[in-house]
């Protein structure tokens, strides 16, 4: 296994998180490398690498860094507000490599003129910002950070910025609105980030994971990164197991397995040995699987071809006691709670879809209320798609609608019997 | 067509039909200017897209494929193809209005918005027949007053956010904003901080629901009932253009209408609530004469009229004068003067109170700037008056042009005012030390150089006014003196009264004729002596000589026409003491003010919405007033008024109408030869008829007083709410007025040991005793008063004044407190 | 206003932004920490220092689930009840410790010890069911184990709340290896990060 990410803290799980070790283990070396390069030729290495954004939404790295508009002052702003149900992989890269973060962080603000960067770690991650602040803190200390690093001439000044309880944070340009001190309110895109970001100066928004990456990458070379994978799902990823399985927790893997290892092999199975009802394949937003798919491969485009993402790589196992309804609910609860309230449809239709399902869950659901959720379900996400058409700004909205058509197209017999027998069956 | 013209218009398909809209333009205006209306909630012409409400979604044809968008963020390209009908367009419209509903009350039959509602509109157009929605609906408390003018309901808000963004982006006091976040979202103020804006009004007229109502206007009327005719604004200079709605011949409400060059659809809410005292009961709807027991008695008309034309028959022409005009349109000044000039032969008039600014200045500065002029400045130079506070919508343009437009803005101002915030350099600066101040501006040194160097970028617009009463009157022209010299420079000098401009026009000052034309042009003498038959050959006297003339009996008689010189000019000491000595006053107006109730007869006049006619705003721009309602009881228009008056007393004015006075005015007076009284209710009459400055009077920096230096300088300025008789008379208005104070810096306070709230003695023509209020905005070495209190009257307004601690009152032991 | 207001702190905070509009959410953190949550005073002193209206800072502040609007007990127990904590019996946990603690989800006790909240997921699924406790981390825990720790906590009163103590106490599996053992925890019901170390103020 190609561990890129996770082998320093593997190797060293006493403080793996510490200056010492990272620089023991040659760290702030890629820093050294990047900064003897053109700023240029380091951007042309991300390009090369192929790696894709590890937020959810798999955009090339490389290409939106491509994107930045040319004016100064601009902006690199980690995403750190991993908050997708699901996933906890950024939290474990905070928590026990900091300082892998604050290299990238440096290298990638080097390559694209930045003098600031913000690290926005949901405010639910207090432990996970105290680590990221020390290892700033220890870089300044070193001459890592601050004015003219490492006789460069390059400057860069990083804030960690914590945030305050608020899951649509995560959506880039919330999370820009959340860092200027406002609601976090996803913005109408066009503008891009790149163009009209923090101040409405250009930005480039990245995840914890995406940046954890660079300093491996400008080591190793680009082509070294690329040469790991299959196509369009270069390098190696972290995905977050959870629910009913046996071994949950983080895992770096190579993405080309089937979700038959990645359930059974790696993550031991389910608890029980109880049969595999469905899961998510890439966080609470994802269409959900059935096993049908077990021999499915873990590839970005196999999961998009089957209708659904990888996403934030957050894979939830449920068996076969587990009520769809009410999973689903749970997912909806999630995305009502969540929304900003801007739109209105996915203000007004989250709830009502949330509402609903609790009433079907608890027995109360009526015939009709089956072809009603699809068709509120359509006015958020017409279509039923995915990726989803949206009549909203965000896919927030739509997101809440995964799991209702998830549950309408495996499980409409167990929704229906839920109305007819004005309970769950599978409460026996 | 031109290829420069083609250049700024794209070709795009709306639902099969090519269509050539502007380039730029947001897919929503374009659309619905080509003749296709897209439905809307929260998208407003004059205000930033949010896209929240999602209503405007239609689908356009991209390299992807067919996307649903909404409308109002999406700007034309060319060859973009839109269709607004789709069956998808249609559902997901349907589906929005039916989110829209679930959550609201549909108490429409006891809302105020019921009949003029979008949303109510829209679901009777494509609403869901029956809900689908069993669940509880979001409960709040019914109306909640968020300030004394406005009720908010939650459970009809449908979030569009368009007064939030009002409050926050054109009006900037963000005092109402969201609360909490998706289903629980609501709009609501932080308490202790109610919603007091100058402009809270706007934000109900745009809301698209009942969510805010106006207390002056809730449950007065429906909409069906109302009676509406356009018209302009009779609060201040900027003239703003208003709907006039009533019902049952009460006026019951203004809302503004989009008038590009002026309000942009905006009011203030002095403008847009001083309606309520046009119902007033305190209205003259007799005339009235003092008898013999010293009382004022009702009268008949021709009584009132015999008494007046006898008295002043007694004088000799030039011992008669006359104050007013600058309230009235341009047809009754024209009237008034040439009852003045050519009946009674004086040449003492004045619509100005001695607050106001050379005459020559306003008529005929020039270059001139227009408000709209604001749009393309570079550089905006505010020195004048505290524009939030005295001309509310051109604070509104002035905002806009620096926030929105990224004009670079200057203000000098004694004090901090409402637009520092979106300053780019604030300088303050003690009154009376103005000339010093512009010699430092010109040398452009120092602190100063930033300034010097940003008012180097043109175009310039120099705003310049007074920036308090006790400020020298040739500042301004002083100001504008070294403005001019500024890249491509404009200036508009500032005045406060609604038609100032228009009754200098009609030749209300002492130094002008009509025209405006100075009294020594021999052209103008002679085209008006033609119709008029021979005028006085010299100035007359102005507002303050008139009423020194008075006092000292060197003058017998006054006319006053909707003027209040014991309220509101600049030594209300002396005008109270000139209308006590003189032989004969008589007031032509619309209630017993402070100055009318001393007068010998009292003439009840129609005004606002009762009698039409024409007004020229700060700028020039000549707008129509409208008539929707009888005047109360006997009162009748001012030009029937005083062509009764003039007939009575062997002249003649040929008043038989306003439309007739109109009429010769375009003949007579020369910049108002293009000024067609039909045009202005149509087409692009509508947006006014701009005058040219007719004089060309071009500034310079005359001699202006400098302030003594020891003692303090007196700022003195008004306020948006006072108490004088218009907005005394305006129940909406009563509590908003700041109370009689003197606001002094912390540096002085403490030197003088004074501390807030303490009893300050200020010692000009008289010495008052007020409460301190400690500013940090204000200057050293000043003390500000607001204008227009009655208990600050005395102070009167001289520039240097002396400040101390006042005479320290047992307040506790007079007991109850009362 | 109170003196906290002129803190170095607050400068530091307010100068690690190019605009200080940006500070308003650290400076909520420690205005809440000076009136114990997020009250009226606090929301107009943040107000004050960031020149906004209060209005739009009660915006700001009621927009995120972390600036709480009413009092808070000594103890804030969040519980998550997301997705796959409800899978590993985090409803059941929640009920455990609205039973201990005597405590509803979503009020406070009325001694004022304990504050007891169903949250949405705080990244802690690989230890579902997992809580926090004035949000330090314990991963893994069963309704018996939920019910041992509010004993400890009304019992012990720790000043401090340290995670590796919970974990190890009440904590069964978790969602990764922590590392290094913290010695940092929560002094108050309030996330315990300090965003005014020496990193980069002033620029
Ligand atoms: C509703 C929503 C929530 C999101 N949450 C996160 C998140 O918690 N963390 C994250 O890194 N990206 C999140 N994203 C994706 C970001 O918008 C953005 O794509 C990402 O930060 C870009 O970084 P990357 O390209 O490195 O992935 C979210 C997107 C949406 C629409
Ligand atoms: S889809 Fe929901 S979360 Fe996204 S912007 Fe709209 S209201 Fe906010
Ligand atoms: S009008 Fe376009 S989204 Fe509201």
């Amino acid at each position: 296994m190609t561990a890129i990410l996770t082998s320093r803290m593997v190797a060293y799980p006493s403080d793996s998180n510490t200056i010492d070790r990272y620089r023991a283990t040659g760290g702030y070396e890629a820093l050294r490398k990047a900064l003897a390069m053109t700023p240029e030729a380091v951007h042309q290495e991300v390009k090369l690498s192929e790696i894709r954004g590890r937020g959810g939404a798999f955009f090339p790295a490389g290409v939106m860094w491509g994107f930045l508009a040319p004016t100064q002052p601009r902006y690199l702003v980690i995403n750190g507000d991993e908050s997708e149900p699901g996933t906890f992989k950024d939290r474990q890269l905070l928590e026990r490599d900091p300082h892998q973060l604050v290299e990238g962080i440096i290298i990638s603000a080097y390559a694209l003129d930045c003098a600031k960067a913000f690290v926005y770690i949901r405010g639910e991650y207090p432990k996970p910002a105290r680590r990221v602040q020390q290892a700033v803190e220890e870089a300044y200390a070193a001459g890592l950070l601050g004015d003219d690093i490492l006789g460069s001439g390059f400057s860069l000044d990083v804030t960690v910025h914590l945030g305050g309880g608020a899951y649509i944070c995560g959506e880039e340009t919330a999370l820009l609105n959340s860092l200027e001190g406002k609601r976090g309110e996803p913005r109408i895109k066009p503008p891009f980030p790149a163009v009209e970001g923090l101040y409405a100066k250009p930005t480039i928004v990245n995840n914890v994971e995406t940046i954890s990456n660079v300093p491996w990458i400008i080591t190793n070379g680009g082509a070294a990164y690329s040469a790991i994978g299959p196509e369009g799902s270069r390098g190696s990823r972290m995905f977050s197991l959870s629910g009913h399985i046996r071994n949950p927790g983080n895992y770096e893997i190579v993405m080309g397995m089937t979700w038959r290892e990645l359930i059974y092999d790696i993550g031991g199975g389910i608890p029980g040995d109880r049969d595999l009802k469905m899961w998510i394949p890439g966080g609470a937003s994802a269409p959900w699987f059935t096993p049908e798919r077990l021999d499915d491969l873990v590839t970005h485009d196999d999961v998009a071809a089957a209708g659904s993402m990888l996403g934030s790589g957050a894979v939830v196992v449920m068996d076969d006691t587990t009520c769809a309804v009410k999973a689903a609910h749970r997912i909806v609860r999630f995305f009502a709670h969540e929304s900003c309230g801007q739109c209105t449809p996915c203000r007004e239709g989250t709830s009502w879809l949330e509402r609903m399902l609790w009433r079907i869950e608890h027995g109360s659901g009526r015939e009709m209320d089956l072809d009603l959720l699809l068709d509120v379900s359509d006015n958020i996400s017409p279509g039923l798609r995915w990726p989803p058409a949206m009549t909203t700004i965000c896919p927030l909205g739509p997101s809440a609608v995964s799991p209702i058509t998830s549950i309408m197209a495996h499980f409409k017999d167990e929704v229906a019997s839920h109305v007819t027998e004005g309970r769950c069956p599978l409460d026996h | 067509m031109t290829t420069e013209q083609a250049a700024q218009t794209v070709q795009i398909t709306i639902n099969g039909t090519e269509v050539e809209v502007p380039a730029g333009e947001l897919l929503i205006k374009a659309a619905e200017d080509a003749g296709t209306y897209i439905p809307r909630f929260c998208w407003h012409s004059r205000m930033k897209p949010v896209g929240m409400c999602r209503q405007c979604l239609v689908e356009v044809e991209g390299p992807r494929g067919t996307m649903l968008t909404t409308s109002c963020t999406m700007t034309v390209n060319d060859g973009m193809v839109v269709n607004t009908e789709s069956d998808t367009v249609k559902k997901a419209q349907e589906g929005i209005l039916e989110f829209l509903l679930i959550n609201h009350p549909l108490d429409c039959p006891v809302c105020d918005r019921g009949g003029e509602c979008p949303l109510q509109d829209q679901t009777m157009a494509y609403g869901p027949g029956e809900s689908r929605f069993v669940e509880e609906k979001r409960h709040y408390e019914k109306p909640i007053p968020i300030s004394e003018l406005v009720m908010l309901d939650r459970e009809r808000c449908i979030l569009c956010a368009r007064c939030t963004r009002f409050s926050d982006e054109i009006s900037g006091d963000p005092l109402i904003e969201f609360k909490e976040r998706g289903n629980n979202t609501q709009v609501l103020t932080f308490p202790d901080e109610p919603f007091r804006s100058y402009f809270s009004g706007n934000t109900v007229q745009i809301c698209p629901v009942g969510a805010l109502t106006a207390k002056p206007y809730r449950f007065r009327a429906r909409p069906w009932d109302l009676e509406a005719v356009e018209s302009t604004c009779p609060h201040c200079s900027v003239g703003c253009r208003i709907s006039v709605e009533s019902s049952q011949n009460q006026v019951l409400r203004f809302n503004g209408v989009d008038n590009d060059p002026t309000n942009q659809g905006w009011l203030c809410d002095k403008g847009r609530f001083g309606f309520e005292y046009i119902n007033s009961t305190e209205r003259l709807e007799t005339p009235l004469i003092r008898g013999e027991d010293g009382e004022l008695h009702e009268a008949s008309w021709s009584e009132a009229i015999d008494a007046v034309a006898d008295r002043l028959g007694g004088f000799k022409g030039d011992e008669v004068a006359g104050i007013g005009g600058s309230r009235n349109t341009n047809e009754e000044a024209y009237a008034f003067g040439k009852f003045l000039r050519s009946v009674v032969v004086t040449p003492h008039i004045d619509a100005q109170l001695g607050d106001g600014l050379a005459p020559e200045f306003i008529g005929g500065v020039y270059p001139r700037a227009t408000i709209d002029d604001l749009e393309r400045a570079k550089t905006i130079l505010l020195w004048g008056p505290d524009l939030k506070e005295e001309l509310p919508v051109l604070y509104l343009r002035v905002r806009r042009a620096a926030a929105e437009l990224g004009a670079n803005l200057i203000v000098i101002h004694p004090r901090n005012t409402g637009l520092d915030d979106v300053a780019s350099h604030t300088v303050r600066y003690r009154p009376g030390t103005g000339a010093d101040l512009i010699e430092r501006l010109v040398a452009g040194t120092g602190e100063l150089a930033d300034v010097r160097e940003a008012l180097n970028v043109g175009p310039v617009v120099a705003l310049v006014g007074r920036p308090g009463l006790a400020e020298d009157i040739r500042l301004p022209e002083a100001v504008a003196a070294f403005a001019r010299d500024l890249p491509e420079a404009m200036v508009l000098p500032l005045v406060r009264r609604p038609n100032v401009f228009g009754a200098l026009a009609m030749g209300l000052a002492p130094n002008l004729l009509p025209g405006p034309a100075e009294i020594t042009d021999a052209d103008a003498r002679s085209r008006l002596e033609e119709a008029w038959g021979p005028l006085p050959e010299t100035d007359g006297l102005d507002a303050t000589g008139i009423l020194e003339g008075l006092a000292s009996a060197e003058l017998g008689a006054l006319v006053l026409l909707g003027a209040d010189p014991v309220a509101d000019h600049v030594d209300p000491v002396l005008a109270a003491e000139a209308i006590g000595e003189a032989g004969f006053v008589v007031a032509i107006d619309q209630f017993l003010n402070d100055s009318s109730r001393l007068a010998d007869v009292v003439l009840p006049a129609e005004g606002f919405a009762e009698s039409e006619g024409t007004v020229t705003n700060v700028e020039g721009r000549v707008q129509k007033v409208n008539r929707l309602i009888p005047g109360p009881g006997q009162s009748r228009p001012v030009w029937a008024i005083l062509d009764d008056l003039a007939r009575r007393m062997g002249g003649e004015l040929g008043a038989p109408s306003a439309a007739a006075l109109a009429k010769e005015i375009l003949t007579l007076v020369p910049s108002f030869s293009a000024v067609g009284w039909d045009e202005l209710d149509w087409g692009s009459g509508r947006e006014g008829i701009l005058i040219e400055p007719p004089l060309r009077y071009l500034p310079v920096a005359a001699g202006i007083t400098q302030h003594a230096q020891s003692g303090f300088s007196l700022h003195l300025a008004h306020t948006l709410y006072s108490d004088g008789t218009l907005t005394g008379s305006v129940p909406a208005f009563a509590g908003l007025a700041p109370e009689a104070s003197v606001h002094l810096n912390p540096g002085d306070a403490a030197r003088l040991g004074i501390n807030g709230g303490d009893l300050v003695r200020v010692t000009g023509d008289a010495a008052v005793e007020l409460p301190a209020v400690i500013d940090d905005g204000l200057v050293e070495g000043t003390v500000y008063v607001p204008a227009g209190r009655r208990e600050a009257r005395a102070l009167g307004s001289t520039l240097a004044v002396a400040v101390a601690k006042g005479t320290v009152r047992q307040l506790s032991l007079e007991g109850g407190g009362s | 206003m109170t003196s906290w207001t002129t803190d170095e702190r607050v400068t530091r905070i307010l100068g690690s932004y190019p605009d200080k509009r940006s500070a308003v959410m650290p400076l909520l953190y420690v205005a809440s920490k000076e009136y114990g949550y997020t009250t009226s005073d606090a929301m107009r002193d943040v107000a004050q220092l960031t020149g906004l209206t209060g209005a739009q800072v009660q915006s700001v502040a009621s927009f995120y689930t972390m600036y709480k609007r009413h009092g808070v007990g000594t103890y804030l127990v969040s519980v998550c009840t997301s997705i796959s904590c409800m899978l590993r019996g985090g409803d059941d946990v929640l009920a455990a410790i609205e039973d201990e603690s005597d405590t509803p989800d979503g009020e406070t006790s009325d001694g004022g010890l304990f504050s007891v909240e169903h949250v949405e997921c705080i990244g802690a699924c690989g230890g579902a069911p997992a809580v926090q406790v004035n949000y330090e981390l314990v991963e893994g825990v069963e309704p018996d184990q939920a019910r041992a720790m509010c004993r400890w906590l009304r019992d012990g009163r720790p000043d401090v709340v340290l995670g590796d103590e919970m974990q190890e106490l009440f904590g069964g599996q978790r969602s990764f290896d922590w590392g290094p053992k913290e010695t940092e925890g929560a002094l108050l019901p309030l996330p315990a990060f300090e965003p005014y170390g020496t990193a980069g103020e002033g620029r």
